[in-house]
């Protein structure tokens, strides 16, 4: 693996008797897209309060670039953030934040920030204060993404934005890629991660559980088949990999899949095939079958 | 499913329930510290040394009117305890209330608490109607409690009670006007400002009234001047304290009025819609600091320097009448206000006066800070390449600047007055005298960034400590002729009486010092802890 624009290194948070964040050992090479998972209170915010130095880890270190995340004037000077719930001073303009964060941030493009105040349709003559949630999300997203900083750490950024905006987003996303950025995306939206992740990792009550590509995910995981038959369908009852076993009516078998299909296959050419839909499992079905048991 | 048929039938308990926990311990401190007051000083008072001519000139006196009110009854305990304490123990109360009140109600549904409870079955007109209800009851114990301590301390029942009933008048009147300002403002801080200017105007308005006989009908407008109208242990008027009261009660059912006819989350008073953006002093985090000062520090610069001005003008009329009577410079001594006799004297007690609201002015802005991070608006600062240190040392610096701007302001508003009554009081001693409480203002920004390091949610008590508390502490401590190691605990006690004397220099050098230490400590606490952003 090449550059990290992202390490942590046995990182732990521990709030009281809550130990928040365990043990939590991650790296996200430059250039990567990556999505960060887990349901409520797993701890994926806490990660990014360490990542940005404004909270303190109980243990473990973590970098940004090879800069110690605690070195704040240098390490935040290679990222821009963009938080999950965005407070802004009532009395000012978006166009007022949006300079300031230009002039103390780690360096602005100001004609792509143009342009993407207009691609997100933000008034930014009104009152912070005038703003919906979606209205604030948008100008933390603008401030961040015109940037250009290596890196772009996103905590649930499109969780107040509609369609239309959410496209936006993925483009913008597309962009920073293209210009090499790395993108470190906590999120919710798991159709969105799917779409937009090279790698995704996934966190349960503070440790980390998984990190793979979503490709991988998917194949460690089960897929569905569903086939109708011309004829009697064959008795896959017993045939090696094939799960959940039931018919639909007389002529349509569904099951899946895990492992190799090689078998299932055999079994199924020797039947007369009417036709076979073979569906991999979306990234939601993936991360319910995680959680569904204990989630937190 | 008994108990949630049981809370769901009595909403309107859950919600005064809801708003005595938000007010209740700020409640008991305000009322022990009214009701105890009252009764020290009535305790403490001796009836020697006053005879009636004496009375009769200070009563004549527009400098001692202006400054402390009119002179009433000062021959029983009772009247001595209302011209002491009523004033400071009104305005104490005014800012509490006012202060609580749009801090419950607007401050609840700016911070956004306000949409969960009102998406419930409460109107927001309920929602706001139950809280300033709660709070009303307040000033009414905060009343009862110090009439009964004075009627403890042996102070004739009627003027006790009209004194306490005058108090309970003004708090309720103060909880109506924050809870009215917070239905016409969107935001808190609007909303407090707005407030701050009604009570400064009548406290203004008061001085004046009490100060020109010809303008004696301006303290019908004000409530500190209705208050002082009912004369208790005098002539006991009621009127006066009734209209305060109708004004009141009126005030508090136009807030509720007002409530029914705005959305949530809105003000009465629109608030612009779009504008031209103006970037000036967005270049930094210090430029950013100051134009976050900018418009508190004017309206505390008007409100400083009016009250300085008018000082400056009184200041002639006082300093003859305390050389022409020294039995009430002694007096004055005893209350803490030594060498009132000259012009240097007078300037340097009143000056020292001064650390008061510029202390609590340095306090405020700190806890505004805390109050950025707690709304974390600071984490988009803070995710830049700015370290705590440097957004720290910004904040501190300009709020010990912005204190600085507003002592020399003072000053110069002092040295203007006194110029214009033909005082002899020079613009460097003016300033010399301003200048001198910088140690306990420097004290206060020590007490403050200790807090913002280690009790983030404490800023504005911890920070006003050393200048509020110390002065209440020296006027205590005066009052009860207590012990000197008791006496030296204030800073107060510590500072010269500059311009007539030279600068306590060891002093203001310890004081620093110590301020130099709680800075440390603070940045210390400040660099460790999580912040809430």
């Amino acid at each position: 693996m090449g550059v990290s624009a992202l390490r942590t290194e046995n990182l732990s948070k521990r709030y009281g008797q809550l130990l928040a964040l365990d043990d939590l050992t991650l790296d996200v090479a430059a250039g990567e897209v990556f999505g960060f998972l887990g349901p409520n209170g797993a701890g994926k915010s806490t990660t990014i309060r360490l990542l940005l130095g404004l909270a303190r880890p109980t243990s473990g270190r973590a970098w940004i670039f090879d800069t110690n995340a605690a070195h704040v004037a240098a390490a935040h000077s290679r990222l821009a953030y963009v938080p999950a719930d965005v407070a802004l001073w009532p009395r000012m303009t978006g166009a007022e934040v949006l300079d300031l964060l230009a002039r103390i941030g780690p360096g602005t493009d100001t004609a792509y920030r143009d342009e993407l105040i207009q691609r997100f349709a933000l008034d930014v003559s009104k009152p912070a204060g005038t703003y919906s949630t979606g209205n604030r999300q948008k100008v933390a997203l603008i401030a961040a993404f015109a940037t250009r900083a290596p890196l772009l750490v996103l905590d649930e950024p499109t969780s107040g934005l509609d369609p239309l905006m959410d496209l936006q987003f993925r483009q913008a996303v597309g962009v920073a890629r293209d210009n090499g950025q790395t993108v470190f995306l906590s999120s919710h939206q798991l159709a969105e991660v799917e779409a937009i992740c090279d790698r995704v990792g996934i966190l349960r009550a503070g440790e980390l559980v998984e990190v793979a590509s979503v490709a991988q995910l998917r194949r460690l995981h089960q897929t569905e088949v569903a086939a109708t038959f011309t004829g009697t369908p064959p008795d896959l009852t017993g045939v090696l990999g094939v799960d959940g076993l039931h018919r639909d009516g007389t002529a349509t078998v569904r099951f899946t899949l895990n492992g190799s299909p090689a078998a299932a296959l055999r079994a199924l050419a020797d039947a007369d095939v009417a036709t076979i839909v073979v569906r991999e499992q979306s990234l939601e079905e993936i991360f319910l079958a995680y959680y569904g048991q204990d989630a937190r | 499913m008994i108990a949630a048929a049981t809370t769901a039938a009595r909403p309107h308990r859950v919600l005064r329930a809801l708003a005595v926990r938000q007010v209740h311990r700020g409640a008991m401190v305000v009322t022990a510290v009214c009701a105890g007051m009252s009764a020290l000083v009535a305790v403490g008072y001796r009836t020697e040394a006053l005879d009636q001519t004496a009375i009769a000139a200070l009563a004549r006196n527009p400098a001692i009117r202006t400054l402390f009110g009119e002179p009433v009854a000062l021959d029983q305990a009772g009247g001595f305890t209302v011209w002491r304490t009523g004033i400071v123990l009104a305005i104490l109360l005014g800012v509490w209330t006012m202060l609580t009140a749009t801090r419950i109600t607007r401050g609840e549904e700016d911070a956004g608490r306000w949409s969960l409870l009102l998406a419930g079955r409460t109107t927001l007109a309920e929602a706001v109607r139950h809280h300033l209800g709660v709070l009303a009851v307040v000033p009414v114990v905060v009343g009862a409690a110090t009439a009964a301590a004075m009627i403890a301390a042996r102070v004739d029942t009627t003027g006790s009670l009209l004194h306490g009933a005058g108090l309970a008048s003004v708090g309720l009147f103060f909880v109506a006007v924050g809870g009215i300002s917070a239905q016409m403002f969107a935001s808190r801080s609007a909303a407090n400002g707005a407030a701050a200017a009604v009570l400064v105007v009548g406290v203004l308005t008061r001085m004046v009234g009490d100060g020109m006989p010809a303008l004696a009908w301006l303290r019908w407008l004000s409530p500190f001047g209705l208050v002082a109208l009912t004369r208790p242990f005098d002539t006991n008027r009621g009127l006066p304290v009734s209209v305060l009261t109708c004004a009141a009660l009126l005030l508090l059912t136009l807030a509720g009025r007002l409530a029914l006819r705005r959305d949530v989350g809105a003000g009465i008073l629109a608030t612009a819609d779009s504008r031209p953006a103006r970037t000036a002093l967005l270049g930094s985090v210090p430029a950013f600091a100051v134009r976050r000062t900018m418009r508190p520090l004017a309206a505390w610069s008007t409100g400083i320097g009016a009250y300085s001005l008018l000082l400056g003008l009184i200041a002639r009329s006082m300093t003859e009448f305390l050389t022409g009577n020294p039995q009430f410079a002694a007096m004055a001594a005893q209350a803490g206000f030594p060498a009132l006799g000259t012009v240097e004297g007078y300037a340097a007690t009143m000056f020292a006066l001064l650390a008061v609201p510029v202390g609590v002015f340095v306090a405020v802005r700190l806890a505004a800070a805390a109050a950025d991070e707690n709304a974390r608006r600071l984490t988009l600062l803070l995710a830049a390449p700015v370290t705590r240190l440097r957004l720290l040392a910004a904040e501190a610096t300009i709020a010990g600047c912005a204190a600085l701007v507003l002592i020399t302001l003072s000053g110069l508003a002092m040295w203007a007055g006194t110029a214009a009554v033909r005082a002899d009081l020079g613009a460097g001693d003016a300033l010399a005298g301003a200048w001198n409480v910088v140690p306990i203002v420097v004290l206060c920004l020590g007490a403050g960034v200790l807090a913002l390091g280690w009790k983030p949610h404490a800023v504005a008590a911890i920070g006003a400590l050393p200048a509020a508390g110390g002065f209440m502490w020296q006027v205590i401590a005066d009052s009860v002729e207590a012990p000197s190691w008791i006496r030296a605990l204030s800073p107060f006690a510590h500072l010269a009486a500059v311009p007539a004397t030279a600068p306590a220099w060891p002093a203001a050098s310890a004081m620093a010092g110590i301020a130099v230490a709680g800075v440390v400590a603070g940045a210390i606490g400040y660099r460790r802890r999580d912040l809430w952003a």
